[in-house]
């Protein structure tokens, strides 16, 4: 990572993202329309965009570049439109169903509902084989491989014309020697199908995690392989040499081969790289405590970083399918641009989860769409330009937007235009914030001591109402919003995740030598991989964690550990962060009570050098901000709300140094922000907006957070 | 129309009390230990005003539906002007309202400057509450005084001090004492969340302007409910389910309901006969539940749910000493179950005659086990209630299959099982299978949901293995015309098994004791099916074959249509001719 140029490319739905950053930290955005059926089409687009930018030859650059590629939504339109590949699964006799029962859970929202169907399954049951064979929860063999059932298996997979495998047996995380040999007959006797073992994909406690973890990857892995090969088939024949890096939803880089094995892990990339690109802009200005959101046209991504560190997430449903790996931990909540308001069958107003998309779009798009969204109130409150959008490539139709507003909202409930649109603005601003308190407040954290990053095109709209209403201070927009995911994934680092399954209860005969060197396995191999990489020691970082839990709960808590080593007497330590994290997030603990571990995961990342920052230039802080016109805004809540003319300034011309009071608007040309009153907006050298909530006796934040309640 | 609360303001107080009580379950999940709490989701956190009035549930388990309305009301009545700043009481008791002893609530006033302005409340079904049997199904009890301990309305923290005495008392009582204040600890946690959230929404909108917004939240479910009744003609509509005698020598219970529907108000009446020394007797609490999850299976009404929702519908139990209106001393904590189940399908029955369009195949009724014995690794006992045998087939709809997997009735998709490695470290046992149920699914146009079975054997020590419910002898209803051909496959069971092969099956509630070697297993019933099995799609019959669901045999029987062993394709001749003699 030492090259001139960085280039990252993020094949997105609608737009494959690239950032290119050089030597200086001058970063630049390109956009080229994706094209889903050959990915390098919309590449070679984007390449020569740059090329022309540039006056440099595409070769050029590719060579004097370090290159990385997230083609998240390969996998991830895989696993939406149920797209992946002909799946068998091998697993023990007795329990082929797991993935079926899916814990005999229906999901919240629909306990009455006589339409909501179940989950599509990735692998249907004729292709579920049970083998004979059976390993107990210590680890020993009570039944040993039947090799002829496995066989068996692989004719039957062979006459399907199944495309991957996957193998996952009970307790194989004890003792995998049942699983790797029944892994090593299926690669013998079918060598070009793709296999997916459980034990090496989520190798911890929990048979239908893993097992449903274990599909995914191998539904998926043929599909995110064929992309691989294709992509590198691409930049070959443009006569690079250097191997490529790949994105996963753990918020680091991979390397190819890698990237190929776990498919599964790259299933939410996407906004994994939202904290990266956060901390990069929020760390010059001294913080280290952020929350960032990205509201686009259909979701809103949240994200959570405290001191530096992000929380991951394991075992969660993902898309309805249970998936082990850790993953950045993303709040989705189905609120963006075009979600859609409407009223209840009581009477109640919403706003989405429904959306608009990109098409038909809002009704101002004039491109069919009917039904009011959150954009059109955006449009009639003000805060967009009623005629245009993206510096005028986009003609909106800002009458058509109030008319869709008053028909369906205003006249139903019978308040004014202004009213409606003010109160869709709240209530999806509403939804962010029970999505912000999500990953915030239910995880033991105070929103109030963090910063708001805005990333994403339609989220500085609403940032600072979000910021408000949590008691956030001060909120981040850079220039950049638009593009921050993929300008994030350029900044990462290498990173692989290692786990395994040490189930002991905590007590004086504790094996901790035993843990500890099965932390050491785990490292020694991917710090081996790192190296191979080109990474040198020094460059090298691992960070430990430990599942934990009181005994008789079922749930873990992870407990942060950094490097410590794991013994009789660190373990003093350990616990005592246990309980104080349990303490935070579930308001007590029992410091007293008897504790055990349950699994143990470590991160180990080669560090990539970070980038400079280039400064915004200024001709001195005298200079007025330029304001390009004067609109009606309304702002206020509820039945008081009222409207004013406000400025709209023009983003091209703001200088640090300049005082923007609110209320007003700045226009950037992939985004705009509102500066709600009370607010002050100024821009630093880096690029980024700094808003600040001036208003004394501030509106105290919607709801308390949880810290300790009970002192039992 | 003339509103008195402001439409946004509304929404965002709703989505306010929405976020406290999903953060109330959230603390309770997490950290209690108890596996009913934090695995099968048998609990409820609910939001009470003042009055008090129930302003929101969660969509917890269904048991729970109605019962924490009544119990509150007592529980706020008994304490009368005794009610404080930082108590928090604790409650089970049937006799006032609770639904079975193994359901402990606890009630916390919410304060505002002085003001009691809510109620925070978090029930849950705890591990044991002492008594003569290991978690507390006691088939043996001729009273409740047998069953375990009652807990009438009782200050647990008595303004902000807890009275460890008598918070002492209870813990005496019950077994696993660690586990039992691990939950205490939990519930305390649920409700002081609820109450600290609730406190900030009043300091930002104010105490009128909440109430005021709640007032209509719970005017509009009032609204919307009456529009659904509104809609079924008038008349009385009456039907009756059979609850299964199990083995028990008190032969079949019939449970009827009679519906009467007036404009927009619904009053629905009870029958059944005396309640007997039995432990499925059901009190005053726990019944209208039952009522009320017949009457949301009909209505299937979307979230959020309130008191309003129920202020047209009116009920009576019966007279009192009957089955489902029973009072002391009956026993009576296997009622949450049965007979909830049977008497929520008679309600649901008589309201289907008035709508047939909302007609639904009833899901699988639970049948289960619990498991008990020493475990030899620490020497330490161990009880459970195995979740999993639970989860049963869910009933077919006028739109679709049922899902597999997904009972029992009484939980509705809401219960789910442990993982079996999570079971197999805790306990020490081995799971050999844990699949679906071949043709255990209710034939219909629609096919009900394949049931689960759950097969153990114990390590190293003597298991005692205690079944439950039923299901065993009547399979789940269809509707719209479904009929099973193929019955034994749909009916729950317990196989008793020497290594692989079965010595026995029993359809009755029994106790057992197994050793090393020696299996059971737990087979819970389907769900019923939608519409004529002779009119589904015969591509779906074959698909439903070639997945093992559907033997070639119930494809045969049940459905009208004969499936090719030798590549699973649709014999088309065959099948005319089966389902042309079928007419």
């Amino acid at each position: 990572m030492s090259k001139r140029f960085r280039l990252g490319i993020d094949a997105g739905g609608t737009f494959t993202d690239f950032v290119l950053a050089d030597e200086q930290g001058q970063v630049r955005l390109f956009k080229a329309t994706s094209t889903p059926d050959d990915g390098t089409k919309a590449i070679a687009d984007g390449l020569k965009q740059i090329s022309e930018a540039l006056g440099l030859p595409v070769a050029e650059i590719l060579n004097n570049a370090d290159l990385l590629v997230n083609g998240t939504t390969v996998g991830l339109n895989a696993l939406i439109q149920l797209k992946g590949v002909k799946t068998g699964l091998i697993c023990t006799a007795g329990h082929e169903d797991s993935l079926e029962i899916r814990l005999g859970h229906k999901e919240e929202g629909y306990r009455y509902d006589a339409k909501y169907p179940p989950a599509t399954m990735l692998v249907p049951r004729c292709l579920r084989h049970g083998v004979r064979e059976r390993v107990l929860s210590d680890g020993t063999v009570l039944t040993t491989l039947n090799e002829d059932d496995v066989r068996a298996a692989c004719e039957r997979f062979r006459a399907e014309g199944v495309e991957a495998v996957a193998l996952s047996f009970v307790w194989s995380v004890a003792n995998d020697v049942h699983e790797r040999r029944a892994a090593e007959i299926v690669r013998e006797m079918l060598p070009d199908v793709y296999v997916s073992v459980g034990v090496e994909v989520f190798p911890q406690m929990r048979e239908y995690t893993r097992t449903s973890t274990a599909v995914v990857n191998a539904y998926l892995g043929p599909v995110l392989e064929r992309y691989v090969r294709r992509i590198d088939d691409f930049f070959v024949g443009l006569g690079v040499t250097a191997p490529i890096r790949y994105y996963q939803s753990n918020g680091g880089m991979a390397a190819r081969d890698v990237m190929v094995s776990r498919a599964v892990n790259a299933i939410n990339s996407g906004p994994a790289s939202a904290p990266t690109a956060g901390m990069h802009v929020a760390g010059p200005l001294g913080i280290e405590n952020i929350i960032t959101v990205d509201m686009g046209g259909t979701s809103f991504d949240i994200t959570l970083t405290k001191d530096g560190k992000t929380n991951l997430s394991k075992n969660i449903d993902f898309l309805r399918y249970r998936i082990g790996t850790p993953m950045i931990q993303v709040e989705t909540l189905g609120a963006g641009g075009g979600s859609i308001a409407w009223i209840d069958a009581m009477g109640l107003l919403n706003v989405g989860p429904q959306s608009a998309g990109a098409n038909p779009g809002p009704v101002c798009y004039m491109r069919g769409g009917e039904l009011p969204t959150v954009t059109d109130a955006n449009v009639v409150l003000g805060y967009l330009n009623p005629s245009y959008l993206l510096g005028g490539r986009v003609k909106i139709d800002g009458a058509a937007a109030r008319r869709a507003i008053e028909e369906k909202i205003a006249k139903p409930l019978g308040i004014s235009v202004e009213h409606a649109a003010r109160g869709i603005f709240d209530i999806v601003n509403n939804n962010m914030v029970n999505g912000i308190r999500r990953v915030s407040v239910e995880r033991g954290y105070d929103p109030r001591d963090f910063v708001l990053v805005g990333a994403g095109g339609a989220t500085a709209l609403h940032i600072a109402s979000l910021a408000r209403e949590i008691g956030v201070k001060k909120v981040l927009v850079p220039k950049l919003a638009s593009g921050l995911c993929a300008f994030g994934q350029i900044l990462s680092n290498v990173k692989y995740t290692k786990m395994s399954a040490c189930p002991m209860r905590v007590g004086p005969h504790a094996d901790w030598e035993r843990i500890d060197q099965r932390f050491h396995d785990l490292e020694r191999e991917a710090i081996g991989a790192l190296q191979a990489e080109g990474f040198e020691t020094k460059d090298i970082r691992v960070e430990r964690s430990i599942d934990m839990r009181y005994l008789g709960q079922v749930h873990e808590c992870t407990v942060d550990i950094a490097t410590m080593s794991v013994n009789a007497e660190s373990f003093k330590e350990i616990r005592r962060r246990f309980d104080q994290r349990h303490q935070e997030l579930f308001t007590y603990c029992e410091p007293d009570g008897v504790v055990e571990i349950v699994n143990i995961e470590t991160t180990v990342s080669g560090v990539v050098p970070p980038l400079k920052t280039a400064s915004v230039a200024s001709q001195g802080a005298s200079a007025a901000a330029p304001v390009k016109e004067h609109r009606n805004m309304v702002f206020g809540h509820g039945a008081a709300i009222r409207s004013v003319l406000a400025p709209v300034y023009d983003g091209e011309g703001i200088e640090p140094g300049m005082q923007l009071t609110g209320p007003g608007v700045i226009e950037e040309i992939t985004t705009s922000i509102v500066i709600e009153p009370g607010w002050v907006a100024s821009l630093d050298a880096s690029g980024v907006y700094v808003l600040e909530d001036k208003q004394v006796a501030a509106v105290s934040s919607g709801l308390a957070s949880v810290e300790e309640a009970v002192a039992a | 129309m003339t509103r008195k609360v402001n439409p946004i303001t509304l929404a965002v107080v709703r989505g306010v009390l929405e976020t406290t009580q999903r953060e109330m379950t959230l603390t309770l999940e997490k950290t209690a230990r108890s596996s009913v709490f934090n695995v099968a989701h048998d609990y409820s956190n609910a939001i009470f005003n003042h009055r008090p009035e129930m302003i929101l549930q969660g969509q917890d388990i269904p048991i729970h539906l109605g019962s924490l309305i009544p119990a509150m009301k007592f529980v706020a009545a008994y304490f009368g002007d005794d009610i404080h700043e930082g108590d928090v009481i604790y409650h089970n008791d049937p006799g006032s309202m609770g639904s079975h002893i193994l359901d402990c609530c606890m009630y916390k006033p919410v304060f505002y400057r002085g003001e009691l302005v809510f109620w925070t409340v978090c029930k849950g079904h705890v591990t044991d509450i002492g008594g003569p049997v290991p978690a507390g199904y006691n088939p043996d009890a001729k009273e409740i005084y047998a069953e375990g301990l009652r807990i009438p309305p009782v200050k647990f923290w008595d303004k902000g001090q807890q009275r460890k005495d008598v918070v002492n008392f209870y813990l005496a009582n019950v077994r696993s004492r660690r586990d039992q204040e691990g939950d205490l600890r939990a519930q305390l946690g649920a409700v002081t969340v609820g109450e600290r959230n609730l406190i900030a929404l009043l300091d930002k909108y104010g105490v009128q302007t909440v109430r005021d917004c709640i007032d209509e939240l719970m005017d509009m479910a009032d609204r919307h409910m009456r529009e659904i009744i509104g809609a079924i003609p008038d008349g009385t509509y009456s039907a009756s389910a059979v609850l299964e005698d199990a083995g028990h020598g008190f032969g079949d219970i019939t449970i009827s309901a009679a519906v009467t529907i007036k404009g927009d108000e619904c009053a629905i009446a009870i029958s059944s006969p005396p309640q007997i020394p039995y432990f499925i007797n059901s009190y005053e609490g726990n019944s209208i539940s039952g009522v009320y999850l017949g009457l949301m299976m009909f209505t299937q009404v979307d979230p959020p749910y309130n008191e309003g929702l129920y202020r047209c519908i009116t009920v009576d139990l019966g007279p009192k000493g009957t089955l489902c209106n029973a009072v002391e001393p009956a026993p009576h904590v296997n009622s949450t179950t049965t007979p909830m189940e049977t008497l929520a399908d008679a309600v649901r029955l008589a309201l289907e005659k008035a709508a047939p369009e909302r007609a639904v195949g009833s899901w699988g009724h639970a049948s289960g086990i619990n498991i008990a014995g020493v475990d030899a690794r620490n020497n330490e006992e161990y009880v459970t209630m195995v979740l999993a045998s639970l989860i049963s087939g869910a009933g077919a709809t006028a739109h679709m299959d049922g899902w597999h997997a997904c009972g029992p009735q009484c939980c509705f998709g809401a219960l789910t099982s442990g993982d079996i490695e999570i079971l197999e470290y805790s306990y020490p046992i081995v799971i050999h299978r844990y699949g679906l149920v071949q043709d255990s699914g209710g034939a219909g146009k629609y096919r009900g949901g394949c049931a689960t079975e759950w097969e153990v054997e114990p390590i190293g020590h003597e298991m005692t293995v205690v079944s439950f419910g039923e299901g065993r002898k009547y399979a789940s209803l269809g509707a719209n015309g479904a009929r099973n051909h193929v019955l034994d496959s749909k009916l729950a069971r317990i196989d008793l098994k020497d290594g692989e092969k079965v010595t026995e099956t029993l359809r009755k509630n029994v106790v057992l004791k197994i050793q090393d070697g020696q299996r059971v297993s737990a087979i819970n019933p389907g769900g019923g099916g939608w519409g004529n099995a002779f009119e589904r799609d015969p591509e779906q019959v074959a698909s439903d074959v070639r997945n093992g669901f559907v033997s070639f045999d119930g494809a045969r029987k049940d459905y009208g249509v004969a499936v090719s062993p030798e590549d699973f394709s649709v014999m088309a001749d065959e099948t005319k001719r089966l389902r042309a003699a079928a007419i």
